[in-house]
């Protein structure tokens, strides 16, 4: 028979010399290049991706150091848990980061500091489908900076327990899709090698390979057990296997499965007394394996089968020692406590330490554990004084807000609310009322946004002023400014600045002053209040007002497809985006993404506008940069004359029909108009449009009057009233096609620019509009002039480029088009950015995508395209 | 998930040999096609070898988009289908 542990390593590695090479060539280009690598290996869980790891590692010369982290199998993880074990070795600065709770950008700053200061090396986390959210943060801005650091960063999960939502997916689709990040899936053995691991045993082969599909783990387990007959699931295999120990090796792998990862000698001697004993025993069958201070199941797999198979009794009395020798330890870890707290059934004790955790975590940002330990105190703590259960609920609710589940935060929001109404505390209950406003306000409730925010003054003007009452009017005066109400908005501003100047409140002056800022762009878009912004934001970020310093940026951007005002966004948007990722602003991200991708498309560029709305509409947070996301999808669909333009469109509409806000509406209509005109149904064009209208009237907002005025113009409806527009809109509407057109063009819009021509009576005029829209790649609008100029008689329309030649560049914008130029030349990205007078953070960026744009995996390649 | 027809024309012919080097061409198509989701299922081309009708499983026509662009292939229309089978109704 074959030794059997050398069998799990053989099972492992049969057909896995493809992925070897891989994770080998990724190191050596580390080494030669100096440019880092990231790397990840998915696949079924036991399909053996720690065996992978362990055998590449072991390859590796002597020189190359390897540091390896693992993410928790807790219920609820520790923040940042495998870069604790990374930061154990390394200690330094990183050790006092990550035990004092450094927030992820600031760690990920700091560990990149560490790494580029030594020889090349690799980093290994693994189980990354248990991460914590700051560890992905983390993640995310090594993967935005990976080629500046000299390492090679392996990230392992399992891809069979990833659902639609997890978070890993959503960083994973985030990632630039550059050739210094590679991903590598392990696929289950074939037929063929379970045949050959499976003929020294006598077993039949065709039913193992049946029953286990291949699973290395699983194979191993069946074979080790020594059946002949094959066990009809994991769990019973696994069992089969432990059955072969002696009782005292039993009664050791029973106390070790209650402790997830590795179960220190220590604890396990206060677990099982005497137990040490058979250690030995447990290694040499394979079913333990030795670690630095502890030993681990060789799977989680077998941990959680054996675990499954404690008496109820046994298992509760194993958690309540563990969890009492834990607390004993010197250095005791809440999220740690409070599992074994909650498996041993202690109500009290998982209270405290959830408390605890979630204390910890919210300190880390890492919002979306902290809401999870605060979930399972406030589940347990039925007894615990409202006081307590209040603010429990109001810092859940924040946490909650923070990573963007707003269905739970307005739970726990309306809960809090509940309980200090109960307890009769006026000034929380005024809090807790203007934060479920302000929740109200990012669902798209805005009648009960605007009723909430009414009540929390109503209530907090009855006590002495403090800060709550000036957040509640900054609160208020915000819902007037997304529904551009410029008067009421400046008059709940002041309020609020005359009682923060008077506090000497930092976050309470910020947000007024955002609010004000933003009015005055409205009304006008001088370079000036430009710079209030950028004003704002060094402010908020200097106080640490991560929130409010994004959301400052986040205007730049956000109003530019209204005014046009391309350059702005295109000045502000790399560093709105950093700063949102770096800062775990999930929310914001989608902001900038959604606007930055209504820019893309106003100015033609499709390929981008589509990736940058896809990545919103994959993840759903808040429904407002929701609906910017799927217009840009259905209306680039309809100017292209793709399939399924108006699922996406109806979603978009059926998501504003209930806000009163012209920023949520306009992108509807105006899309809506247009699909409509596309397919020739002109007649519904007016019902499309005519809300937004009347709201823009009443709003003052000329841009949108001159759009929505423009729709009903080309639709062929009575004229509008529209008083004063904007130029491009104006022309047209005065029957001056090519001046409206050469305004457009201006401005970068060529479609718009084909449109107003489209207006024109006269030949040449549609003539260049048929040009333009085929240039695009505009075949529906195309069609429609081509339609026209037949009817006036003309005759020999060209029929539009050649597919070819519309195959341009792969749309690099001019930017990436300039930057290939000189990546062609040779040049680093450092000389790039200095010969530009830009960050080589930006050029990174830039050269991530046009890698992704162009399709190819190196500069080389891309070089090779523009030669 | 959706089936599409794509329609692309070839100004100077589809030309792909019956042999190991075409296999290659289509190869790579098929394993760049794979980062989207998306699956060529096959392609009627006309006698003249300048128009191709290609059925396609995609996620997304932006899918089939970005995958013609990564294998330069060019794309007038995009229709998203579905399957008649004549002899279902026996």
């Amino acid at each position: 028979m074959a030794d059997r542990s050398t069998l799990a390593h053989e099972a492992n590695l049969l057909e896995r010399s493809r992925e070897l090479a891989a994770l080998r060539s990724g190191f050596e280009s580390v080494t030669s290049e100096g440019r880092g690598r990231l790397v990840f290996v998915s696949g079924e869980a036991g399909v053996g991706q720690t065996v992978l790891i362990r055998r590449f590692a072991a390859a590796l010369p002597a020189s190359a150091e390897v540091l390896l982290g693992a993410c928790d199998a807790l219920a609820t993880p520790r923040p940042l848990a495998p870069f604790l074990d990374v930061a154990e070795v390394t200690g330094g600065e990183l050790k006092t980061l990550a035990t004092e709770g450094a927030k992820p950008y600031e760690f990920a700053a700091a560990l990149m500091r560490d790494l580029r200061e030594r020889a090349p090396l690799v980093v290994v986390v693994e189980d990354l489908h248990w991460a914590d959210a700051a560890t992905l943060d983390v993640l995310r801005i090594l993967a935005r900076r990976i080629e500046s650091v000299r390492v090679l960063v392996v990230g392992t999960f399992r891809d069979d327990e990833l659902d639609r939502k997890h978070p890993l997916r959503t960083m994973l689709g985030d990632l630039p899709a550059a050739g210094a990040i590679s991903r590598i899936r392990l696929a289950p053995l074939s037929e063929h090698s379970v045949a050959h691991l499976a003929e020294p045993f006598g077993v039949d082969a065709a039913q193992l390979y049946r029953q286990t599909s291949g699973n290395p783990f699983f194979v191993t387990e069946v074979l080790a057990g020594g059946t002949q007959a094959v066990p009809a699931t994991v769990q019973d295999a696994v069992l089969a296997r432990i059955a072969r120990l002696s009782s005292a090796g039993r009664s050791l792998v029973e106390a070790a499965s209650i402790i997830p990862a590795t179960a220190e000698f220590w604890l396990l001697e206060r677990l099982c007394p005497g137990g040490m004993g058979s250690v030995e025993e447990c290694l040499a069958a394979g079913v333990l394996t030795a670690h630095a201070e502890g030993v681990a199941f060789r799977h989680e797999l077998a941990r959680l089968a054996v675990d499954a198979s404690l008496p109820a009794n046994q298992k509760v009395t194993l958690h309540a020692t563990a969890m009492s020798a834990l607390a004993a330890a010197p250095e005791h870890d809440p999220a740690r406590l409070a599992h074994h707290a909650e498996a041993a059934g202690d109500a009290r004790a998982v209270l405290v330490y959830s408390a605890e955790a979630a204390a910890r975590a919210s300190s880390l940002g890492a919002h979306r554990e902290a809401a999870a330990h605060l979930l399972r105190a406030i589940r347990k703590g039925k007894h615990m004084p409202d006081e307590m259960l209040a603010s429990m609920q109001q810092r859940r609710a924040h946490a909650c807000y923070l990573c963007g589940q707003f269905d739970e935060a307005l739970e726990a929001q309306h809960a809090a609310l509940d309980l200090y109404r109960k307890l009769d505390d006026r000034r929380r209950m005024g809090e807790s009322m203007w934060s479920l406003s302000r929740l109200f306000r990012y669902v798209g409730r805005g009648p009960e946004a605007l009723e909430s925010a009414q009540e929390a003054i109503r209530i907090l003007e009855q006590l002495p002023a403090g800060p709550e009452l000036a957040l509640a009017y900054c609160n208020l005066s915000h819902l007037y400014v997304n529904s551009e109400d410029a008067d009421e908005a400046k008059l709940w501003a002041h309020r609020a600045l005359a009682i923060a100047e008077k506090l000497g409140h930092v976050e309470a002056r910020v947000y007024a002053d955002i609010n004000l800022a933003v009015v005055e762009y409205l009304a006008n878009q001088s370079p000036a209040l430009v710079g209030e912004f950028e004003r704002i934001f060094r402010l908020a970020k200097e106080h640490g007002l991560d929130e409010h310093a994004g959301r400052a940026l986040l205007h730049l951007t956000w109003w530019s497809p209204r005014f046009k005002s391309y350059d702005v966004a295109d000045r502000y948007y790399d560093s709105g985006l950093d700063f949102s990722i770096e800062r775990g602003l999930d929310l914001w991200r989608h902001y900038m993404l959604a606007y930055r991708a209504r820019c893309e498309m106003d100015r033609g560029r499709w390929d981008e506008a589509t990736r940058l709305a896809e990545l919103v509409i994959r993840d759903p947070l808040s429904p407002v940069p929701r609906i910017v996301a799927l217009v840009v999808l259905g209306l680039v669909r309809a100017r292209r004359g793709d399939p399924e333009c108006w699922p996406p469109l109806d979603e978009a509409a059926a998501l504003a029909e209930p806000m009163i806000e012209l920023q949520r509406r306009e992108p509807v209509a105006m899309a809506r108009a247009e699909a409509l005109w596309l397919e020739g149904r002109e007649a519904a064009i007016e019902a499309a449009t005519s809300a937004t209208y009347e709201i823009a009237v009443r709003r003052n907002s000329s841009w949108v009057i001159g759009e929505m005025a423009c729709w009903r113009a080309r639709s062929g409806a009575q004229k509008l009233l529209t008083g004063q527009v904007p130029q491009p809109y104006a022309l047209e509407l005065q029957g001056k096609a090519r001046q409206a057109a050469e305004q457009w063009l201006r401005l970068g819009c060529t479609y718009e620019a084909a449109m107003s021509l489209a207006s024109s009576v006269d030949e040449d005029d549609l003539r260049e509009s048929l040009r333009q829209f085929q240039l695009l790649g505009a075949r529906p609008a195309a069609a429609i002039i081509s339609r026209r100029l037949r009817r006036q008689g003309v005759r020999s329309l060209p029929r539009g480029p050649r597919a070819t030649t519309l195959r341009n560049r792969s749309n690099l914008t001019e930017r990436e088009s300039q930057i290939l130029a000189m990546v062609a030349e040779g040049l680093t990205n450092g000389e790039i950015a200095e010969r530009l007078f830009l960050s080589t953070k930006t050029v990174d960026h830039h050269v991530s995508a046009i890698l992704a744009k162009l399709g190819v995996k190196t500069r080389g390649q891309a070089a090779a395209q523009v030669r | 998930m959706p089936r599409y027809v794509v329609e692309r024309t070839f100004p100077d012919g589809l030309h792909i040999p019956v042999n190991a080097d075409g296999a290659q061409v289509c190869l790579a198509v098929v394993g760049k096609n794979s980062d989207e989701g998306v699956t060529w299922v096959h392609s009627y081309v006309t006698d003249d070898k300048h128009k191709t009708f290609c059925v396609y499983d995609a996620p997304s026509p932006e899918a089939i988009r970005k995958t013609a662009n990564r294998n330069s292939l060019p794309v007038d229309k995009i229709t998203q289908v579905t399957v008649l089978d004549p002899y279902f109704y026996r």
